[in-house]
């Protein structure tokens, strides 16, 4: 049983310091497994946009394929901000909140908006951001609003948090 | 107020412990309401520090069930039960092994599932006291108190368990002393979600929940040895117990026994003794002489306790062979 015991604590200690190893010697803590922010700083900032004014909307009808158009609402320009600061630019892609969030599963877009609640179903499918305004409903209960964002890439997903909670939200 | 197991009175010495044992106990149960609501604050989407708070949540059954044993034990006998309460502590012990081994299961195919369907666990920021800060620092922040703690009770109480004889007790304790690695294990997938490393989580809460699975097999073995009145064990169910090799040395020290063997049922904290005697040929055998191999035997442990002599023609077969160690003994009969 000792024995075992010492295997396994030794066995923990070199993963702990392998770990530890990995997360030090670069301070971007935490990382992305697919390297999203990376990938948005060189390349475009994805971002999937389902109308729910006045959080999103677009103006001129959703786009089809083919066509431009550009969204509004407050959740639009909270991105297009993120997206300055990281000099990225941004593509935005209209559809259903289920096709979007199946295309934020597969890695196809970075990030979902929808005048999502912090009481989304979607929790277990991505990352919810932490809340960036509260609102309230007829009852006077509070309504937390949050984006979704592609599960795991954890980086990203503090660098639009830490973005967020810089913002003074009126909507 | 004065410890009793039924109608034993308990040594000064064994009192002591069994007080400090059960103020050990009353601390863990206080300790662990921290813990669990600690990591319940911080845990989030990991599924290692869920099934850490899943352990932490299991760790409250062998406390209880220890205290309410010793309450339980403390009973005298009685017409309706002639053997005392002892058995509550072979029932409190079954109880905390069946919780592990259930949960163990449930984790271990949880994070199982979790590994194959490649789920990436979301860790963000959190803002504390104004402060904005990666969850996962406080989750490692969180493991680190919960992770020490344990470790010191359980070997504070460990020394006990030998010493009151009691499983439920030495169960409690070997899990406290396991729990570091609980802590470290979460730590580890904690970090390695920082790190990038999106299953390392999933494989730190199979870690965990395979060692709650394995606690609850080796808990369940001997709570239900124990039950079936297998042969009295020490504390930790690995050995067969002195205290039966002593028994029958007192036995076979008296002039008129040929042949001895006895049967020892561990009822918990004490035990239950028939001792079966092959009187010398031509030795007259009187109530005297079996009420002294029965005082003999009863001043050798306060662990002993309701000492039944009988004089035989032959010794039960099951009994002379225990060298063997069978554990499947025949039914008792009286």
């Amino acid at each position: 049983m000792s024995v075992r015991v010492r295997a396994a604590s030794s066995a923990a200690c070199v993963a702990l310091v392998g770990v530890l190893s990995v997360g030090l010697s670069a301070c971007a803590f935490p990382y992305d497994p697919e390297h999203t922010l990376e990938k948005v700083r060189s390349d475009a900032l994805r971002v999937g946009v389902s109308e729910n004014p006045p959080w999103t909307a677009w103006p001129d009808g959703a786009p089809v394929p083919g066509e431009e158009s550009e969204p509004s609402g407050v959740e639009i320009d909270l991105l297009t901000g993120f997206a300055q600061t990281l000099d990225a630019d941004v593509v935005w892609v209209a559809g259903s909140e289920t096709d979007l969030m199946a295309q934020l599963d597969e890695g196809e877009l970075d990030v979902v908006v929808a005048g999502l609640e912090s009481t989304t179903a979607w929790s277990s499918h991505a990352a919810i951001t932490t809340s960036y305004a509260a609102t309230r409903d007829d009852a006077g209960a509070e309504i937390r609003h949050v984006m979704a964002t592609r599960a795991g890439e954890n980086d990203f997903l503090v660098a639009l948090e830490t973005y967020l909670l810089d913002q003074e939200v009126a909507p | 107020m004065t410890r009793r197991f039924g109608d034993t009175e308990l040594p000064e010495d064994i009192e002591r412990m069994l007080r400090r044992a059960m103020r050990l106990e009353w601390l863990s149960i206080a300790f662990l309401v921290t813990a669990v609501t600690t990591v319940y604050l911080v845990m989030g989407s990991s599924q290692a520090m869920q099934a850490a708070w899943a352990e932490d949540l299991l760790s409250f059954i062998p406390p209880i069930a220890f205290l309410v044993a010793v309450r339980v034990t403390r009973i005298r006998p009685s017409r309706r039960h002639p053997y005392g309460h002892h058995r509550s502590v072979g029932i409190g012990h079954l109880a905390s092994a069946l919780a592990l081994l259930t949960m163990g299961a449930f984790l271990v195919w949880d994070s199982t599932t979790g590994l194959l369907s490649q789920d990436h666990p979301p860790v963000g920021l959190v803002v504390v006291l104004g402060h904005e800060i990666w969850a996962g620092w406080l989750m490692v922040a969180a493991m680190i108190y919960t992770g020490i703690p344990p470790v010191l009770l359980g070997r504070a109480k460990m020394p006990l368990a030998r010493a009151l004889h009691d499983r439920v007790l030495y169960a409690d304790a070997d899990m406290n002393k396991a729990d570091w690695m609980t802590a470290l294990g979460s730590i580890v997938g904690v970090l390695g979600i920082g790190a990038g490393v999106w299953w390392a989580d999933s494989a730190a809460a199979l870690f965990i929940s395979a060692s709650i699975l394995r606690d609850g097999v080796r808990n369940l073995r001997v709570a239900s040895g124990a039950l079936m009145d297998e042969r009295a064990q020490t504390y930790d169910g690995q050995d067969p117990h002195p205290l039966q090799h002593r028994i029958e040395a007192v036995v076979c020290e008296h002039l008129w026994v040929d042949r001895a063997a006895v049967r020892v049922r561990d009822q918990g904290h004490v035990f239950h003794v028939e001792v079966f005697v092959v009187p010398a040929r031509g030795a007259e055998v009187g109530v005297p002489a079996l009420a002294a191999v029965r005082e003999a035997v009863t001043r050798l442990d306060w662990k002993v306790q309701d000492v039944v002599v009988t004089a035989v023609e032959e010794l039960l077969d099951a009994l002379v062979e225990k060298e063997h160690g069978s554990a499947q003994e025949h039914d008792p009969s009286r």
